[in-house]
């Protein structure tokens, strides 16, 4: 079945790879070690190292991290829940994670808005139980909550693919030796579900770093994380070498990010598969 | 027992936590009034209305269209490189892999510019630009759901199939897909999901005219989602929603059957017909509204491709024109300057006619984009009023060029319930009197004017001790602030989420509607002046088509029926003066020359000013 | 005799509307090799699962030495399990595999390597520490799962169908090999199967069940040669089972044709069912036999022929003898009176349905 004659079939593919993935991306790149004027310059590479460049992607970096830990112990628990369960119908459980994208995105995220404002509807309710209002809108906590709300279905996935693959008997077999719960947690479910938690934390934590919508509308534009920073020098400052620059070398940690985890993660391991 | 009911609790509770924000949104649509801060009682009205709104019913059209198609067209070209790498060997199989993320790992914005810089090299942008962006996201994920399945596969079938004679496409097709079939249809489910979804990419790289939900939605953040767009998202989603009740009903039938294999072998080909079937009337959905689409493109004669801020006319007129003149508008919208000098300069759309603000008007004319204007051909002019001529000096010195449009000032919108007394000066912005209960514009020009302004300086100082005084105190100021909008600023207010705001006038009107608490104020130290004009482009091919055009907004009910659009003030003298009375009066809407007497147009800067402006609003914001 | 280590008392388990274990008692002595023998189906695995603690019984208890361990996790007993599919940890070294119990256990790791050395000596898999379970053979991998179940010393070893993925070859050599390691350990083994071969092997005790209920409990020689039911005879080795009626004592008639037995107390004229293993029936020169019949096909069995005779009284005979007979040739059929063995016919509808089980099992 493994011919030469069917490696041809993806011929269409790599045409179009080469065509609007390389090609563009060499654009940017062009620009990056560009100046406006057009020499060759290797500044806007080293910008990232500006004290506020290098304060954005320390934020980014944090927030991208800390919001794949919580969809981590958010994901983790539900997969050994529905796992446990004898109802583990892994479908209906796709169809309810992905459901809500069909909401569009800016629409979501201005409704999380509403929710968590000042005077939103989560504070109206806390006031009519006699609790303290939370300020949770404007700070990077509100960013975390908008990132674990729209990445959560991307790390709850791929953890759940995992987790239900571990065949029962394994599980079994470490009672039997005499493994308690917690044992069988942390030395057999874990550790085979992590192919599952690095495509997770791939498909949370890039998107994560390069996100500047989320930290718009429920940061206050407070917080500039090194999305919002490459966003304004394309389309506010005008310096789109800076920019492409910027965007460079967030694909390099990004890259670097991948290449950490994506030893762990399975390729084609991404949990979209109904 | 306990541990089985925390379990259920537990998922009850992630459950809410993804599906309460879409519930708000669901409720949002049944609201009466049209600001999302303030509940007016239940209507039904706007789910009505949306399928009258040719604006939003075509920009879904064409997302619909662009999802499906793209979609599609990816599931083809996934399938076979699915195909064409699964077979490969292990060092190129994971060099695809590698590359088949880079639209996944690539942050959006680098994706969509990187997309529009090489597109624009190949042909005009369009509808097509946006289907290539989209099918070029969608692939992976295809691929990435067509792998495992593959992996999964039983190829001693297809050779089975093959040794009982099938041809490999027929052993193919009838044999290997079947097993497939879930990847892909995950797969082209996957991509219509992120096709719809996406916002970035489809913003930089469609051309004039082609909208989709999102980028439409984008663009009425300013001035409040219409609630036929939240009506129309929740019809959406609930016909997913049914969608995917039924398929997966259809396929738990399919399994509960599973131990009668014969029964299971019918039921597998009929679910597949009834699935291809579906396919099949989606598809043909799509291509209708595509033609639809493609009707309205291809309209013969003249054509006219207008750039303007996003809700800053009313689409009535464009369509009003059409009819009048027979030409045909090909309308796109931006929410800031810089945003439209970045669409513009890039060349990637051949724009007839802009409108963008003084500043940015001057860049443009000091750059050589704008034809000249006779103003003497156009009739209506003589609407505008005169002192207009003089305000738009510092852009257009002999008026040669611009046709204004709009003006107004900026000041500060506030809730008199809130603050002692009338607020009448910045002073209030930087006291910490009302901390954290400030809002900012989050616009570099304009946070800085405040700040210049308060310290009693020119807003268009080019003194480089001057601004770094006011960045200093922007800085110290920042504690203070509860955030920097350009868009909410003023529902915020309406909300009670801030007890002030810095706002453009045109703005402080609709507030005060929504909420009569709120008052609006342009400070005593002076502040901005602001004047969007229109210019005819060096693009422009057909100049006397682009002054028609502008000679129909200068005309009295055209410009009564923009104006009545939004609000802000008219520099049509025949509109004001047929104004109410209490419209007149209003400062919001036409400010009194006593209060405009220290206001001051913005000029633009020259390249060291810019870039100090840059460097300094980067600062600030990462403080 | 040695004490009854492992005791089942009236045992019911079901799940959901599906009974799968009724009533059952059955009591395990030590050092015994007790095979647990059935159609899949029979509720063989969920004994062997609630022996290990995997399943609760509805209703019953199991004692384990004297103790009543019903409750009791499957990590706090003294059993260890070799599963059907291994359930070797793929993530760990064969090393680690074996030493998961004694880690657990929290035993040194001087005592570790010893007794990881000494297991794999034992499966013959010597040098093996360090590679992965996806690298080996099934047979080595079912190796170490006995070798990752022995080294915690168990006093009961069960064994859920631990041989079914091995080809013949492998499977005949495990069988030594398990034999050999019961004797050198000295501990119990409870064996789930569902191949009588494998079970006659190695067994000192086999419990034949059938939907839930225990068949025939007895030794392989007692269970070969005296089966208790059509079911048993059927499942332990191939039998013609014919109608007959006993017409008096020693005296049964089949297709109108009397034949000679042994057995005595049946009523007269009381139908029955008779059971002649193939091996048992003779075929002669057409003059000689019983009744005579005519072959309808031979196949080549290796040690034996197997040879169908349709018989002149209408009854089909499967036979198995190392004579050559023609397909079309006329033989004569003979049985001597002790190969006969007559048995009830089922009476109550539970007994039917053994019946149905195991034609569903022959499919």
């Amino acid at each position: 079945m493994k011919t030469n004659k069917m490696r041809v079939l993806s011929i269409p593919y790599i045409v179009w790879i080469i065509g609007f993935t390389l090609i563009p991306l060499l654009f940017v790149v062009m620009r990056a070690v560009t100046d406006p004027k057009g020499g060759f310059t290797l500044a806007n590479l080293f910008a990232i190292f500006d004290p506020i460049h290098r304060k954005a992607l320390i934020l980014s970096l944090l927030l991208a991290f800390i919001s794949s830990v919580i969809c981590i112990i958010i994901s983790y628990p539900a997969a050994l829940i529905l796992k446990a369960s004898r109802f583990s119908n892994k479908k209906i459980m796709i169809f309810v994670l992905i459901l809500p994208m069909w909401m569009n995105f800016i629409l979501r995220m201005l409704s999380i808005q509403m929710l968590i404002s000042k005077n939103g509807l989560i504070n109206n309710l806390l006031e009519i139980f006699g609790m303290n209002k939370m300020s949770l809108i404007n700070t990077p906590y509100a960013i975390i909550l908008g990132m674990v709300y729209d990445y959560l279905p991307y790390m709850m996935l791929p953890i759940l693919n995992c987790v239900l693959a571990i065949p029962d008997d394994m599980i079994e077999a470490s009672k039997d030796l005499g493994a308690n719960r917690w044992y069988v947690l942390t030395k057999i479910m874990i550790p085979l579900s992590l192919t599952g938690i690095g495509s997770g934390v791939t498909m949370v934590f890039v998107p994560s770093m390069t996100e500047f919508v989320i930290a718009n509308l429920l940061g206050g534009g407070k917080i500039q994380l090194l999305g919002n920073i490459i966003e304004q020098e394309f389309s506010v400052s005008m310096n789109w070498n800076l920019g492409s620059g910027l965007s460079v070398m967030l694909m390099i940690f990004v890259l670097i990010t991948t290449l950490v985890f994506g030893r762990t993660a399975s390729q084609t391991d991404r949990g979209f598969v109904i | 027992m306990i541990g089985r009911s925390l379990g259920k609790i537990y998922m009850a509770l992630i459950i809410v936590f993804l599906y309460l924000p879409i519930l708000v949104l669901i409720t949002l649509s049944f609201n009466a009034s049209r600001s999302r801060v303030v509940w007016n009682g239940f209507t039904l009205k706007w789910y009505r209305e949306v399928f009258e709104n040719h604006v939003i019913m075509s920009a879904f059209g064409t997302t619909i269209a662009l999802a499906v198609l793209s979609s599609l067209i990816a599931c083809f070209i996934g399938l076979f490189a699915a195909l064409g790498i699964f077979a490969m060997k292990k060092r190129d199989y994971r060099i695809m892999l590698f590359f088949t993320n880079i639209p996944l790992l690539n942050a959006d914005i680098v994706t969509g510019i990187a997309l529009m810089l090489w597109l624009v090299r190949l042909f005009p942008l369009g509808f097509t630009s946006v289907l290539i962006s989209h099918i070029t996201f969608n692939i992976p994920y295809v691929i990435l759901c067509v792998l495992p399945k593959l992996e999964a596969a039983d190829f001693h079938q297809f050779e089975a199939a093959r040794d009982l004679g099938a041809s490999s496409f027929h052993a193919f097709i009838k044999v290997m897909l079947p097993d497939l079939l879930p990847g892909l249809l995950a797969g082209f489910f996957m991509a219509v999901t992120m096709s719809m979804d996406d916002f970035v990419i489809t913003y930089f790289t469609k051309g004039p005219g082609v909208n989709t939900l999102s980028t439409l939605i984008y663009g009425e953040i300013k001035k409040g989602i219409k609630p036929e767009m939240y009506a129309l998202s929740s019809l959406l989603f609930l016909l997913v929603l049914i969608i995917l009740i039924v398929v997966n009903i259809l396929m738990a039938d399919q399994d509960n059957k599973k131990d009668n294999m014969e029964r299971t072998q019918i039921r597998r080909r009929t679910l597949m017909k009834k699935i291809v079937l579906l396919f099949m009337m989606v598809c043909a959905l799509s291509a209708a509204l595509c033609a639809c689409a493609g009707n309205n493109a291809s309209d013969e004669g003249t054509e006219l491709t207008v750039f303007n801020y996003s809700e800053y006319l009313d689409p009535e007129m464009i369509a009003k024109f059409t009819k009048e003149t027979g030409i045909k508008i090909n309308y796109e919208e931006a929410t800031t300057p810089e945003e439209m000098y970045t669409k513009f300069s890039s060349g990637a759309i051949s724009y007839d006619l802009l409108c963008t603000s003084d500043y940015m008007l001057k860049r443009l004319i000091d750059e050589g984009r704008a034809q000249e204007i006779d103003r003497s051909a156009i009739a209506n002019y003589s609407n505008i009023d005169p002192k207009f001529s003089d305000l738009s000096k510092s852009f257009d010195p002999d008026g040669k060029y611009t046709v204004p449009y709009f003006w107004g000032t900026v000041g500060i919108l506030y809730n008199t319930k809130e603050t002692d007394g009338p607020v009448d000066s910045w002073d209030d912005l930087f006291s910490g009197k009302y901390r954290g209960n400030i809002i900012m514009q989050d616009s570099m020009r304009d946070s800085f004017m405040v700040a210049l302004k308060y310290l009693g300086y020119s807003l268009n100082t080019k003194d480089e001790a001057q601004i770094r005084e006011a960045a200093q105190l922007l800085k110290d100021q920042k504690s203070d602030v509860e955030s920097y909008l350009v868009d909410e600023a003023r529902d915020e207010v309406v909300a009670g989420n801030a007890v002030m705001a810095v706002v453009y006038s045109g703005e402080a009107y609709l507030g005060h509607e929504y909420n009569e608490d709120l008052a609006y104020v342009v400070p005593k130290e002076g502040s901005n002046l602001w004047i969007d004009s229109w210019i005819v482009t060096d693009n422009c091919k057909n100049k006397d088509a682009a002054v028609k055009f502008l000679d129909f907004l200068c005309r009295e009910d055209v410009a009564n029926a923009n104006f009545e659009y939004i609000y802000y003030s008219t520099p049509n003298t025949a509109v004001v003066q047929s104004m109410d009375e209490d419209l007149k009066n209003d400062p919001a809407i036409i400010p009194s020359d006593d209060s405009i007497k220290d206001c001051e147009v913005y000029e633009a800067f020259d390249e060291k000013t810019t870039q100090l402006y840059n460097e300094l609003w980067k600062e600030i914001k990462a403080e | 005799m040695s004490k009854k280590l492992i005791e089942l008392k009236s045992i019911s388990k079901s799940f959901g509307a599906c009974t799968v274990i009724e009533e059952l008692d059955l009591y395990i002595r030590e050092n015994e090799f007790v095979t647990l023998l059935g159609p899949s189906g029979c509720g063989k695995t969920t004994l062997l699962r609630i022996i290990g603690g995997f399943e609760t019984p509805d209703r019953g208890q199991v004692f384990f030495d004297g103790e009543d361990i019903t409750k009791l996790p499957p990590n706090k007993r003294q059993v260890n399990t070799v599963f059907q599919k291994y359930a070797l940890f793929s993530h760990m070294t064969v090393a680690e595999n074996i030493a998961f119990g004694l880690r657990i256990k929290k035993k040194p790791e001087d005592f570790i390597r010893e007794r990881i050395k000494y297991a794999l000596d034992l499966v013959n898999l010597s040098g093996f520490e360090e590679r992965m379970p996806a690298s080996l053979s099934g047979g080595q991998q079912q190796r170490i799962a006995i070798a990752r179940a022995i080294v915690n010393e168990p006093k009961v070893l069960l064994l859920d169908e631990p041989l079914g993925a091995l080809d013949l070859k492998l499977r005949q050599e495990m069988q030594y090999e398990l034999i050999r390691l019961k004797n050198e350990l000295g501990i119990t083994f409870i064996y789930v199967t569902h191949d009588q071969e494998e079970a006659l092997t190695m067994s000192d005790t086999i419990v034949v069940m059938n939907r839930g209920v225990i068949q025939q409990i007895g030794t392989p020689e007692s269970i070969y040669n005296e089966p208790i039911n059509a079911f048993v005879a059927d499942f332990i080795g191939e039998s013609n089972i014919i109608d007959g009626i006993m017409t008096a004592d020693r005296q049964v008639v089949i297709g109108g044709q009397t034949f000679e037995c042994v057995d005595t107390g049946f009523e007269k004229d009381q139908p029955v069912d008779v059971v002649i293993r193939p091996e048992d029936v003779e075929l002669l020169p057409p003059d000689k036999g019983a009744v005579t019949g005519k072959v309808t096909s031979v196949i080549f069995k290796g040690v034996h022929y197997e040879i169908q005779v349709m018989s002149s009284i209408g009854i089909n005979f499967l036979v198995q003898t190392t004579q050559y007979f023609s397909v079309d040739s006329l033989v004569g059929i003979n049985v001597i009176p002790d190969n006969f063995q007559i048995m009830h016919k089922p009476k109550s509808e539970d007994e039917q349905i053994l019946r149905e089980g195991e034609d569903h099992e022959n499919q």
